[in-house]
């Protein structure tokens, strides 16, 4: 019986944290003793082992008792819970949006089996979902230690809550756009290949050097409009920055394309591999034929994106005045 | 009905979670261990489960609201808790605190 006792002690010690573990195990050790006098008083007798048994269990289970005496309860409390929810919806949104982005474009434009890009794309989708929302957790857990989001709960004012009038983003369409925008980050710096880019055992198709002198000014703008979809969509009450961020990628995006437009064609040049040379030529038009329906139309898009954020903002502005 | 069962007990749980220390708190104004703590709340009619009660223990002393000490009793070294003067004066605001809630309670549920 004794033994018993002594195992569930020692059990709880284990959980206990180790510089009051003595102290605490001595003190159960008494209650546990007292207990038990005071049953075998009533029964007139010694408890056998099942009795014994019965009053373990009934005291509790061994981690249950040791994380009473720890002084952090839970891992991600109540007060924490409502930033980390917020930031976990985020997350997941652009993660489901960059990897079915990822899926359907290699199923349109690759020469995969669909099967296999399905198959694919769930076991990434399900990989990065578990390592993100793992790590978001060990962050959210520390930062439940260390006492946030005191300080933030402190700081906010109302006036910093968008106002009514603000036409905010639907959730899908903001997370589409940031995972459509982190998509063609990682595409531009190498990160992920898109298939139909460098060509085949036929042809090999590369971008004309403009677009390596324009390297460095299309990822900056890639990662500012980034930095604008995600104001958009978690900060819609700063609108200064948001049209001002607004204003600079449309202008710079526009300049882009204009130097853009001005350099081509050709903007992709097409080398033959295993390809009759005239064939190559006519598919090299097709693609800068392309391309430049392409330019012209991102020029187009921006310019009206740009008008339709701005005249979102100044209504905005208005109606809250 | 079960359901109601359990939503009254979650209920009461949670209503005498924070009434349970300002009774540690009172019944500790004299000296005692846990065992004969546990049996003047539970003789007041306020039942609290060991597995709790000592942590809970544990935690006012941290928070300076107890004292505590090792001492030998009936042949067994036993830790006896008493209020410290931080704690006579929290137990004090507190008990204000409970008989305003009191009186707001009655209030509210007894006018008509």
């Amino acid at each position: 019986m004794a033994n018993l006792q002594e195992r569930y002690l020692h059990a709880v010690r284990r959980a206990l944290p180790v510089a009051k573990a003595d102290d605490i195990v001595a003190e159960l050790r008494d209650v546990l003793a007292t207990r038990q006098e005071e049953r075998e008083d009533a029964l007139d007798r010694p408890l056998t082992n099942d009795e014994t048994a019965a009053m373990l269990k009934d005291f509790g289970h061994p981690l249950v008792v040791a994380a009473q005496y720890r002084k952090q309860q839970w891992l991600i409390g109540p007060d924490v819970y409502p930033f980390y929810w917020f930031v976990m919806r985020i997350v997941v949104l652009v993660i489901v949006g960059v990897d079915i982005a990822t899926g359907i474009a290699r199923f349109l434009f690759g020469n995969e089996q669909p099967l296999a890009i399905l198959a694919q794309t769930w076991g990434s989708l399900w990989m990065s979902l578990l390592v993100n929302v793992g790590v978001l957790t060990v962050i959210f857990a520390v930062l439940e230690r260390t006492g946030f989001p005191a300080e933030h709960v402190r700081k906010w004012t109302p006036e910093q809550l968008p106002a009514v009038e603000d036409k905010q983003k639907s959730v899908w369409e903001s997370a589409f756009e940031v995972a459509a925008n982190v998509l063609a980050i990682l595409w531009w710096i190498g990160l992920i290949h898109l298939p139909w880019t460098g060509g085949n055992s036929e042809f090999r198709m590369e971008p004309a050097p403009i677009f390596a002198q324009l390297y460095w000014p299309i990822l900056a703008l890639l990662a500012v409009r980034l930095v604008q979809n995600l104001a958009d969509w978690v900060r819609p009450g700063w609108r200064l920055l948001r049209g001002t961020l607004a204003v600079a990628t449309t202008l710079v995006g526009l300049g882009l394309v204009a130097v853009l437009y001005r350099a081509g064609p050709p903007w992709a040049v097409v080398t033959p591999l295993a390809m009759p040379a005239q064939q190559a030529a006519d598919l090299a038009n097709s693609v800068n034929l392309g391309l430049k329906i392409g330019i012209v139309a991102v020029g187009v898009i921006w310019t009206w994106q740009g008008v339709q954020t701005l005249w979102r903002l100044v209504q905005g502005k208005r109606s809250a005045a | 009905m079960p359901i109601e069962d359990d939503l009254f007990e979650k209920l009461r749980v949670e209503l005498r979670r924070g009434s349970l220390i300002l009774a540690v708190l009172g019944a500790l104004r004299v000296e005692r261990y846990g065992y004969t703590l546990r049996q003047s709340l539970e003789d007041a009619g306020l039942p609290i489960e060991e597995s709790a009660l000592y942590p809970l223990l544990r935690r006012l002393e941290a928070q300076g609201l107890l004292t505590s000490e090792w001492r030998e009793e009936a042949k067994r070294n036993k830790r006896f808790y008493r209020l410290s003067a931080d704690g006579e004066a929290i137990l004090a605001q507190l008990l204000g605190e409970w008989n305003a809630i009191s009186d707001s309670i009655l209030r509210l549920t007894e006018g008509k």
